[in-house]
């Protein structure tokens, strides 16, 4: 994993990078990278700690409703893993199971914050 | 150059996944010392995770990639792993440590058992907490060739029942009660002596045995999901209607996980042909099943009952009410007696603290450190500067490798924002040429012999069983080049 191809001139793809601090960064990449590629290869924070392989929800990535529907539908494993993700919202998919296609060109996805709020628990007497 | 030293204690994935973020991230040249209690690094990933989940262990690929990269003192930033050294044991003193080190992290995870605390549970044979079964399971050097295990006649076994809710039951359930199934465990790393006597085993039925009710339960759906589907094996799970009716649920009111569990039960328990959604319906069940499995809820276990020469022979339990205040009340006019071959606790690893703590005023409750986002606090609740936990250690042994992970990149950023507002160097490392221990060259030594001896029985690893084993392997001539 981590291996980005280099998109055949012509067919260059756009995904666009929301970044923990609001900053966004657009690449052009080639059709079938999984998005945990394309972040991993452009060294943006996301862990992939299993690797890729749908174990582990540290590629949890918010997806901008207007594409949402337009990735193919996750799939039972990766719904059981979107349960334990942190901050999981309607539009959440794991990066390392969605692959670029001609159908979302140009998607966005953001990166969700991790920065927690203190809480009582975090306090003990 | 001038560096300032942090000791971590415990290589498990907190442990790992600090050091990784330290030395990635801090701008403050650090050299880290990663101490580890076995000569074998990453805890529970190891020692742990189900031998068929591989894909959990691929942590690993980041620990090792990361103890490659800064295992070179030219790096601003360097890594030493220590292994074969328990601190707090007769080499190195935790008071050492804090007095050498400029950060001490403890990520030393949760070494006993929560228990029930009930007749039997310590003095019966058959009777094992999910710890110790899991670990000789997975080949742990303290338990792996205890004759507690190796000499228990497995082949009596056929009833089975686990206490716990979690999805440390749900792999013990998953390991009695397929290992039959050659496709699923042959070619995992499991222990092959642990193996060879499960599958004397004739498991018939495993039950379940919670406190609460089904919305209580603690599993997640992906591991609960693999124990339906094991029915293409003729292996089928079940739970009564008193404890699921889905009419009676308020689904409206209900997280996702929940509400999608529910789907699963509710649809795995229909007949084939009437499943609703075609994800229910990818393979067609063995008929008839021969093993069976089921979630049991609403219990309190009260006695366990042995026979004449020691083994387990039944465990009494009784009824519980759960108040609208959730406040569960055990009914004890109401027993029943569950005949079982084999008992497994499932009730949680429990974290201990070091025997130096009490000395160093370090506080400690329940299961876990005392602390504040990850500072140590003493006992008297201030804050210690220089001391910080994470992992299992520092919440108790709940999360997965995923919150485990994210906890402790928490815990580091609080590290290097305190080192930066920090500037004394001068203090002095442990010297390490005195202390017994084991380096990380040596664990790749051992690492590849494991995946070497795997090959020839078609595993992704034969581990070594015992430290006598590996000391020996580690003194041949031919070995450390
Ligand atoms: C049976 C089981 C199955 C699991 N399955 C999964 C799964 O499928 N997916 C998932 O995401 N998570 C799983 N988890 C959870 C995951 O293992 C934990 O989240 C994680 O391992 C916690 O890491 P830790 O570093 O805090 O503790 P540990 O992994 O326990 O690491 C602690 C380390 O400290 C060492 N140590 C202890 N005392 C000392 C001492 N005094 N000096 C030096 N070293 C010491 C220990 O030997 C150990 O190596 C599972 C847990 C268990 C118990
Ligand atoms: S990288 Fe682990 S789930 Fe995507």
């Amino acid at each position: 994993h981590g291996h980005l191809h280099k998109p055949k001139p012509g067919e260059e793809l756009k995904i666009t990078f929301v970044l923990k601090d609001g900053e966004q960064k657009t690449y052009e990449v080639a059709e079938g990278d999984t998005l945990l590629d394309i972040a991993q290869g452009n060294n943006l924070d996301m862990e992939g700690a299993c690797g890729g392989s749908c174990a582990c929800s540290t590629c949890h990535v918010i997806v901008d409703p207007d594409y949402y529907d337009a990735i193919p539908e996750a799939s039972d494993e990766e719904d059981d893993m979107l349960d334990l993700a942190y901050g999981l919202t309607e539009t959440s998919r794991l990066g390392c199971q969605v692959k670029m296609s001609k159908d979302i060109d140009g998607i966005r996805v953001a990166l969700p914050q991790m920065t927690r709020n203190v809480s009582n628990n975090d306090f003990d007497k | 150059m001038l560096k300032k030293t942090i000791s971590i204690i415990g290589s498990g994935p907190s442990g790992f996944y600090t050091a990784y973020r330290l030395l990635k991230k801090s701008p403050t040249p650090i050299h880290v010392r990663l101490w580890e209690r076995l000569p074998v690094p990453y805890g529970l990933s190891r020692y742990g995770v189900a031998p068929d989940h591989p894909e959990v262990k691929n942590c690993e690929e980041t620990f090792e990639a990361c103890a490659q990269e800064y295992s070179n003192d030219n790096t601003q930033n360097s890594f030493e792993f220590i292994g074969n050294v328990t601190i707090g044991g007769p080499h190195v003193k935790l008071q050492q440590l804090i007095n050498n080190e400029d950060v001490v992290i403890f990520s030393y995870g949760c070494q006993s058992d929560r228990q029930l605390n009930i007749p039997g549970e310590m003095d019966t044979k058959g009777v094992f907490t999910s710890r110790e079964f899991v670990n000789w399971y997975n080949g742990h050097f303290d338990y792996a060739l205890q004759d507690k295990f190796n000499k228990f006649p497995w082949h009596q076994v056929k009833k089975v029942g686990i206490i716990g809710n979690g999805n440390v039951a749900l792999d013990v359930t998953r390991v009695l009660i397929s290992n039959h199934v050659n496709e699923l465990w042959s070619r995992t790393d499991i222990s092959t002596m642990a193996l060879k006597h499960l599958r004397e085993s004739q498991v018939e039925d495993i039950k379940l045995i919670g406190r609460r009710d089904f919305i209580h339960s603690k599993f997640t759906n992906k591991e609960l999901r693999e124990l339906w589907e094991l029915e293409k094996y003729g292996i089928k799970g079940m739970i009564d209607e008193q404890y699921f009716d889905r009419d009676k649920f308020e689904l409206s009111s209900m997280q996702r996980a929940m509400k999608r569990r529910i789907e699963m039960c509710d649809e795995y328990m229909k007949p084939f042909e009437e499943r609703s959604k075609k994800n229910y319906k990818k393979v067609i069940p063995l008929d008839p099943a021969t093993r069976h499995w089921s979630l049991d809820y609403l219990k309190t276990p009260l006695r366990i009952n042995k026979d004449s020469e020691g083994y387990i022979k039944s465990l009494t339990l009784c009824h519980n009410v759960v108040t609208p205040e959730n406040e569960v009340l055990p009914q004890l006019d109401q027993q029943i007696t569950y005949e079982l071959d084999l008992l497994i606790t499932s009730l949680g690893y429990k974290g201990v603290p070091l025997s130096e703590f009490e000395s160093l005023n370090i506080g400690f409750q329940r299961d876990h450190i005392s602390n504040m986002r990850g500072r140590v606090l003493s006992r008297d609740g201030k804050i210690m500067p220089q001391l910080y936990a994470t992992g299992w250690i520092r919440k108790g042994s709940q999360g997965v490798i995923a919150s485990t992970m994210q906890d402790s990149f928490e815990v580091a950023d609080l590290v290097m924002e305190d080192l930066s507002s920090n500037n004394n160097y001068g203090k002095k490392s442990i010297d390490l040429s005195i202390i017994p221990h084991t380096t990380w060259p040596q664990w790749e030594t051992i690492d590849r012999e494991e995946h070497r001896r795997g090959v020839k029985l078609s595993k992704p690893r034969d581990k070594f069983l015992s430290l006598e084993d590996v000391n020996h392997y580690l003194s041949q001539p031919f070995v450390n080049q």
